[in-house]
């Protein structure tokens, strides 16, 4: 059982060693703790025993004292201004921390770049500003995420370990979008508008109030652009990129859906703050779909060219946008945020409009 | 009427308006790698980046765009490192899991004291690994992403420290143990890794003074084992750790190489790194701390074989020590330890046999 | 059934390695590196590139300068490792690299060139290079 440690020589002029003080021997919280590893191994959820599983409604250690240690007495707060469960949590946030893990993918080697040969010029022109915006959407994840994460407290560490994962996640996906943009005779495009980055970049209310802004608006988005783009894929490349990156987006939905739901259940003022935030959100997202440039792009792509891009294409990009607009006012309404038509910008129910006939 | 007919005619004005065209990065040996698509403008990275709408760099910009980067982090020299897309494709390529890959049922009832230590051990290394993935993550969101290289590294430090955190929660639950004592080795205290206001200066006191402290203690935690579960996680946690130290290492080399004006700024942070971080609480392998009780009765087998177990931290400080100076070698500032400025000779010979 | 040490033997355990996928997941993964070794008056080099180890070779005293970092001990601990690896498909306890790095007045990695940088890629790949060795229990060894 115990290994032998090779012993040491007493050197000649060996200092002596300082009588230790085991003053921390015996203390702990909770002792004769004993998780097992299920089917899928030790999880992380599966260390919520007794009272390390106790997650409170409000973490007041400003340390970083793991939740169930013993706190140390005088130690200087760091500061995590995140300390209200309400304002980070999700039930499946180590579930889905584990599951980001085990479901990870390295673009370099898991996508069949090999796979890809030459479009004809407008459709490659397409891909590529497509691939543009989407880096720039998941840089402003990794922004917006990685401006939070270091701002929540150690209570709610598995808010904080998907985090990781999903900034993680963001990374690859905006290193999958750049390669392919630049892997088949093509380059990047123009950038995005940028008015849904900044009104998620600055959302400095909180993070739930950033989740609202980066998930349940742009991330329905982007979960419907990438399955359409998976659909229309023109080759086993970019079918394997958009799987990859539906997966993380799914994950990232998950938690950020969960968030916001748990958040409406324990918060009283957040369902009034966040009709608000609706609101103007609409607005701002409608303004950048008045941009031509994603669609048109979208519609080329949907179209396999440039030929049937203007009837087809657009036809597609209708039936996509109407997708997501459904997706995310029935999302609203299972919130608890049920969408009055009447108050958001013509630009978005046009969607809604035509789908209901 | 058709679709066809239906059919708005497209602007299609972007088509021109487009970044540098004709790329052709080809997959190499180990799959189509971020170095290799540094090709033409895409590869070119700004000395200076003017980059404030969070573009992809090479993208063309919009002159209607919001400045809505607010990026403190503009510069080449601030940031950079030569093997950065190397670093991150290596991470990728070598992330593990600590539910699966680790042999869990391995573990076995072990001696009170011993499983104290390692409570006590893994209670530390939470609270370590909680600084590594916190001030990463600050220093990410400050980026522009003209410098996406070493910005992704970071982000993988960010996810490595995550499972390192999850990993030790871990062991502390497995076996019979809990959660012990905070030590409040990582507070926010003047000249800690939190307080840096500027990246190198964080990079020094995190990748090189400190997570190579750490990567010391990872590797002793392998030969501490007392089983093939404890083996794993911390030869495991050593890679990933060890991967952070090169960050800093070649950041450190790449600032030697173009930034001589920094030298003595530079060298005042190492100073400091030298005095609080490797000699104090931080480092357990240090000072007399909860963290170095417990891993001298794990190195010596049991409490009543504390003063063997010193003797062995004891050489592994010297080795840590060794190794540190070594690392500032390599990174171009071992001059101080040449010219009488670092105290580490005198660390080492103070922690000599 | 090959004799260590010998390129004869490398290249036996490299063809398990290579073949055996298992190896590359588990904190495994690809590895790039010019691995030496000294056992007793012989000098190899092992290289390891991406997923797979490429080519090893002998090698003279002063091409072991050429190695990020290499791997001396006696023969009989060589023998005591590699022994400890047959009888139990993989190292135990006390015969990890890592262990008889640690465990051993003079080391187990050390370099010819000094940097530490490139000394530390034993650490980066330790579970890669541990796989390698472990591989040798699929090996008939001789010595």
């Amino acid at each position: 059982m115990a290994r032998k440690s090779k012993k040491q020589a007493e050197p000649a002029n060996a200092q002596p060693i300082p009588k230790p003080n085991f003053g921390w021997m015996g203390r702990s919280n909770q002792w004769g703790t004993r998780v097992k590893p299920g089917k899928h191994g030790l999880r992380l959820g599966d260390l919520n025993v007794g009272i390390y599983g106790e997650i409170p409604e409000q973490w007041q250690d400003q340390t970083r004292n793991p939740r169930g240690a013993i706190p140390r007495k005088g130690v200087p707060p760091v500061g995590y201004p995140v300390r209200d469960k309400a304002d980070l949590w999700a039930d499946s946030a180590a579930d889905l921390y584990e599951e980001a893990i085990q479901r990870r993918w390295a673009p370099a080697t898991d996508i069949p770049w090999k796979s890809i040969k030459p479009l004809n010029e407008v459709s490659e022109r397409a891909v590529c500003q497509v691939m543009t915006e989407l880096s720039q959407y998941a840089n402003c994840d990794i922004e917006t995420i990685s401006n939070w994460q270091h701002q929540m407290a150690y209570g709610y560490h598995e808010v904080k370990q998907y985090l990781a994962t999903a900034s993680f996640d963001s990374a690859r996906m905006y290193e999958a979008f750049r390669k392919r943009a630049l892997c088949n005779g093509g380059g990047l495009g123009l950038e995005a508008p940028g008015y849904v980055n900044r009104m998620i970049l600055e959302s400095r209310g909180g993070w739930s109030e950033a989740v609202t802004y980066l998930l349940l608006m742009r991330g329905t988005f982007m979960q419907t652009m990438l399955r359409y783009l998976e659909k229309y894929a023109h080759n086993e490349a970019e079918r394997a990129i958009y799987g990859f990156a539906l997966e993380a987006k799914a994950r990232q939905m998950s938690y950020g859906l969960e968030h916001l739901q748990y958040s409406l259940a324990h918060d009283e003022e957040r369902r009034s703050v966040m009709e608000t935030l609706l609101f103007i959100g609409d607005r701002v997202w409608a303004r950048e779909l008045k941009d031509h440039v994603l669609r048109e792009a979208l519609a080329i792509v949907f179209a396999g060219g440039l030929d049937k891009a203007a009837s087809e294409g657009m036809q597609i990009h209708k039936a996509m946008m109407t997708d997501c607009m459904q997706s995310y006012v029935d999302t609203c309404a299972w919130l608890g945020l049920p969408r009055n038509l009447e108050m958001m910008p013509p630009r978005i129910t046009q969607y809604l409009v035509a789908a209901r006939g | 009427m058709s679709a066809a007919e239906n059919a708005e005619p497209l602007n299609l004005d972007w088509l021109d308006r487009q970044g540098e065209w004709g790329s052709d990065a080809n997959p190499g040996k180990q799959g189509l790698t971020l170095d290799d698509i540094q090709i033409g403008t895409y590869g070119e990275v700004p000395d200076e980046s003017d980059n404030m709408t969070g573009r992809p760099r090479g993208a063309m910009a919009r002159a209607e765009a919001y400045r809505i980067g607010g990026y403190s982090v503009r510069s080449k020299q601030e940031i950079w490192l030569d093997n950065a897309s190397f670093l991150y494709e290596e991470a990728l390529q070598r992330q593990w899991s600590s539910a699966t890959d680790v042999p869990w049922d391995s573990i076995e009832p072990l001696p009170d004291d011993i499983e104290q230590a390692e409570c006590e051990l893994a209670t530390f290394l939470t609270e370590v690994e909680f600084v590594a993935g916190d001030v990463p993550s600050r220093w990410v969101a400050q980026m522009t992403p003209d410098y996406f290289e070493p910005r992704n590294v970071l982000l993988a430090q960010v996810m490595d420290e995550a499972r390192h955190m999850d990993v030790f929660r871990k062991r502390a639950l497995a076996n019979g143990g809990g959660l012990m004592s905070a030590t409040g080795g990582t507070a926010g205290v003047v000249g800690s890794i939190d307080l840096s206001r500027d990246f190198t200066e964080m990079s020094s006191r995190l990748h090189i003074s400190g997570e190579g402290a750490v990567l010391t203690i990872f590797r002793m935690g392998e030969l501490m084992a007392y089983n093939e579960a404890e083996k794993a996680m911390y030869r495991l946690c050593a890679q990933d750790e060890a991967r952070h130290v090169a960050f800093g290492v070649m950041h450190m080399r790449y600032m030697a190489e173009t930034a001589p004006e920094r030298r003595e700024e530079i060298e005042c942070y190492l100073d400091e790194a030298e005095r609080q971080i490797l000699a104090g609480s931080q480092n357990p392998a240090g000072a007399q701390t909860e963290s170095s009780q417990s891993l001298a009765i794990l190195l010596g087998g049991g409490i009543d074989q504390y003063d063997e177990g010193i003797r062995k931290l004891m050489a592994i400080r010297r080795r840590q020590l060794t190794e540190y100076q070594k690392r500032v070698r390599s990174s171009g500032f071992g001059e101080r330890f040449d010219n009488g400025r670092s105290p580490i000779h005198e660390m080492i010979a103070a922690n000599a046999a | 059934m090959a004799k260590f040490p010998s390129v004869a033997w490398f290249d036996a355990v490299r063809r398990v390695y290579n073949a055996d996928d298992a190896y590359r997941g588990a904190g495994g993964g690809q590895c790039n590196c010019l691995m030496g070794l000294k056992v007793g008056r012989e000098r190899y080099l092992v290289t390891f590139e991406g997923e797979a180890v490429t080519g090893s070779w002998q090698c003279s005293n002063s091409e072991l300068l050429d190695a990020d970092f290499y791997l001396e001990m006696p023969l009989s601990v060589w023998r005591e490792m590699l022994n400890n690896i047959a009888e139990n498909g993989r190292a135990t306890l006390n015969y990890t690299l890592n262990t008889l790095d640690l465990d051993r007045e003079e080391g187990l990695s050390t370099s010819m060139h000094g940097d530490q940088y490139r000394e530390d890629l034993f650490f980066r790949y330790n579970q890669t290079l541990q796989f390698f060795f472990n591989a040798s229990a699929r090996v008939k060894t001789v010595y």
